[in-house]
């Protein structure tokens, strides 16, 4: 499935845990949690609202709202590189260069006072090393490339003077004006109408194709997933719950959560024999966090040692694409042994 | 947006309206009877009621009220605002004289306000809860509550008695203009230094700011570039209040600095029960009002991308 798994990652974590701060409120978002991507490749990460999916792709790169105090441990490597390490100015320049970020709402991500095309051409100028002629034009094709009819006239336009979707192909525009090799869309479709949806993931898909950049997907839409991704990890509170190539975690998922996460979408494998069901319960308050399985609460299959001991992530599985489960549980009452 | 300017422009003419009908029936309704005074002054302690009774009768002052203003408001669009019962010269030629006092405090004084908000609001923004933003805030905090006669007494004690920097009184070169600008500018500028800090630490947190971040700016890049923009609008806005009320603070500064201006006319105008006066200088300070608040709306409007190119349907 992964076309390109012969090439080492491009961007790599590891063991991140990251605690947020607020005034009122202290959270562990990203708890021991990791993902990697390889040029070429998309990877999906899936998980419920609160699951720590924009915390743990984001935060490394510094790219959390501010006004939470961020503690961050772990490893994060950008193309080999210590991004955790790195001085303010390098991590801006890896920011806007090596990465490129679309929002989930591009209405409040797009400054409102500043005109669409200008920042585009800013970003071609800075990263992809064009004058200022050159970069002009750049930002015209790239406003075309990502499907804005009449770009010229786009260009000079601010934010309110474009629709939801348009505005999505503009932010998709600007995450590509610098030519980044690794391109991060954080549910770039949830705030938009369910016919643009479909565009936009189409334009993703397009792009990777042509480009061959990593891109990392983070959604709720399984149906996004089973078309675009090549792996796949499921998050659940703050911890990789299981991850591996999207045929084998779609098809023949082991972890109970994301068992019951793709269960509880309607149609997704016609031989769903149980039909659609929520997952019952809520997830934990990662405030105050619990020894243990995270999914314990929820889970049918629990035993009275998840409630005690963390289950590590382990290798299921000898495909080319390493496929890991955190649950000895159903390994154990299925027989599936670690090829680790 | 046409509309909005024309609606925006005959809102202030008819606030000026209202504005000049009410202050002139409190000054009227005021204690003190103009004719009286007027006779007084012609003829000493000599005037009697019948003397008063005439001129009450020659100046209309037996009219109703609505025609006296009347008169009032058509003589004054022609820019006869009548003769200043304290010092007998028309009000127009004081205003001449000192108009010029006055905009020149305003204008030094507004400058200073902009300048030094600006710089102590984005550099509290750009240290973010460290030494320099705490520094500043404490400061902000101070200024916006040091009464300006108070404050303009101790500068006056430390450069002008103590350091014998710049005069004590009265204006002669930019040094003796330092002053008076400091003290008048120290409360609005404090204010909108709040505003500007308040305003950015806002937009610092919401998520465009993230995407100036993801597109590779550095922290104070993002201030400036992507945040500020963003504050224009509240800024403009409270700097026009501010900026109007520091005419309030031009009575104060003028009488402490010895300047001659309509603030410290306005003083003596009241001391001498001069209505004539004070109704012309009122009329002054409800024209700088409303004219500044306008100009600082459409201003605002021309900041504003959604309201200046509203979207095409
Ligand atoms: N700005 C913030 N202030 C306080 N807590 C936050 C903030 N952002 C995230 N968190 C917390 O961190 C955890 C992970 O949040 P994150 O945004 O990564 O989740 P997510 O999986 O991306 O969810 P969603 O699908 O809703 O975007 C949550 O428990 C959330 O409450
Ligand atoms: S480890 Fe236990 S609680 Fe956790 S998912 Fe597996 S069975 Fe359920
Ligand atoms: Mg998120």
């Amino acid at each position: 499935m992964s076309r390109h798994s012969q090439n080492g990652p491009i961007y790599e974590v590891e063991g991140l845990v990251i605690d947020l701060y607020t005034p009122t409120v202290s959270v562990r978002a990203v708890d021991g949690a990791g993902f990697y991507v390889a040029p070429g490749e998309t990877l999906a990460i899936v998980g419920e609202s609160g699951s720590g999916k924009t915390v743990m792709t984001l935060g490394p790169l510094g790219l959390l709202p501010e006004g939470v105090a961020v503690d961050l441990r772990g490893t994060a490597r950008a193309d080999g590189k210590d991004i955790l390490s790195m001085s303010p100015t390098d991590l801006s320049r890896l920011r806007g260069g090596f990465f490129g970020v679309i929002f989930q709402d591009p209405m409040s991500a797009l400054n409102p006072m500043l005109k669409i095309g200008p920042q585009l051409a800013e970003q071609a100028r800075r990263f992809a090393g064009l004058s200022a002629e050159e970069a002009k034009k750049e930002a015209v094709s790239l406003l075309a490339r990502s499907g804005i009819p009449d770009p010229e006239d786009r260009y000079d336009r601010y934010p309110h003077e474009l629709s939801g979707g348009m505005l999505q192909r503009a932010m998709i525009a600007l995450a590509l004006a610098a030519r980044p090799r690794v391109l991060i869309a954080d549910e770039p479709t949830t705030a938009l109408d369910a016919t643009v949806q479909a565009q936009i993931l189409a334009l993703i898909r397009q792009i990777q194709k042509e480009d061959g950049i990593a891109v990392i997907l983070i959604t709720h839409d399984i149906g996004a997933v089973s078309v675009l991704a090549d792996r796949v990890a499921v998050l659940y509170a703050g911890q990789v719950a299981e991850e591996g190539s999207a045929i084998d975690v779609l098809t023949a998922p082991v972890h109970p959560y994301t068992r019951g996460l793709l269960a509880s979408v309607p149609d997704f494998r016609s031989n769903n024999a149980t039909g659609t069901k929520e997952i019952p319960g809520i997830p934990p308050n990662q405030a105050q966090l619990e020894p243990g399985c995270r999914f314990a609460d929820r889970c049918e299959l629990v035993q009275p040692q998840c409630r005690t001991h963390r289950p590590p992530l382990v290798k299921v599985g000898a495909g080319p694409v390493p496929h890991r489960v955190a649950c000895p549980v159903v390994m154990a009452a299925e027989g599936i042994v670690t090829h680790d | 947006m046409q509309r909005m300017f024309m609606r925006r422009v005959g809102l202030a003419l008819l606030l000026m309206l209202a504005a000049t009908a009410l202050t002139f029936w409190l000054v009227t309704a005021a204690p003190g009877n103009v004719a009286a005074l007027i006779a007084e002054r012609a003829a000493g302690a000599g005037a009697d009621g019948e003397m008063i009774a005439k001129i009450a009768d020659d100046l209309g002052l037996n009219d109703p009220l609505p025609v006296r203003y009347a008169r009032w408001l058509g003589d004054a669009l022609t820019g006869d605002f009548g003769v200043s019962l304290r010092t007998g010269k028309p009000m127009a030629e004081e205003f001449a004289e000192r108009i010029p006092m006055t905009l020149a405090l305003l204008a030094g004084g507004g400058v200073l306000a902009l300048v030094l908000s600006l710089a102590m609001g984005i550099a509290g923004a750009a240290s973010n809860g460290g030494i320099v933003d705490r520094v500043l805030h404490g400061l902000a905090l101070v200024g916006a509550s040091t009464p300006n006669f108070f404050f303009a007494a101790m500068l006056v004690i430390v450069f002008s008695v103590w350091l014998g920097m710049v005069p004590t009184f009265g204006v002669a070169g930019l040094t003796s203009w330092l002053l008076p600008w400091i003290t008048i500018a120290l409360f609005p500028a404090s204010v909108l230094a709040r505003v500007v800090r308040v305003n950015m630490q806002d937009t610092m947190s919401r998520p465009f700011a993230t995407t100036g971040f993801a597109k590779g700016l550095t922290r104070s890049a993002v201030l400036l570039r992507e945040a500020l923009p963003n504050i224009a609008i509240p800024y403009m806005t409270t700097f026009g209040a501010q900026f109007t009320l520091m005419i309030i603070g031009a009575i104060v500064v003028e009488r402490v600095f010895g300047l001659n201006g309509v603030g410290a006319f306005f003083i003596e105008a009241i001391r001498f029960r001069d209505f004539i006066g004070m109704q012309a200088i009122l009329t002054l300070f409800v024209v700088f009002f409303v004219s500044i608040n306008l100009l600082v709306d459409l201003l605002a409007m021309l900041a504003d991308p959604r309201l200046r190119r509203p979207r095409k349907a």
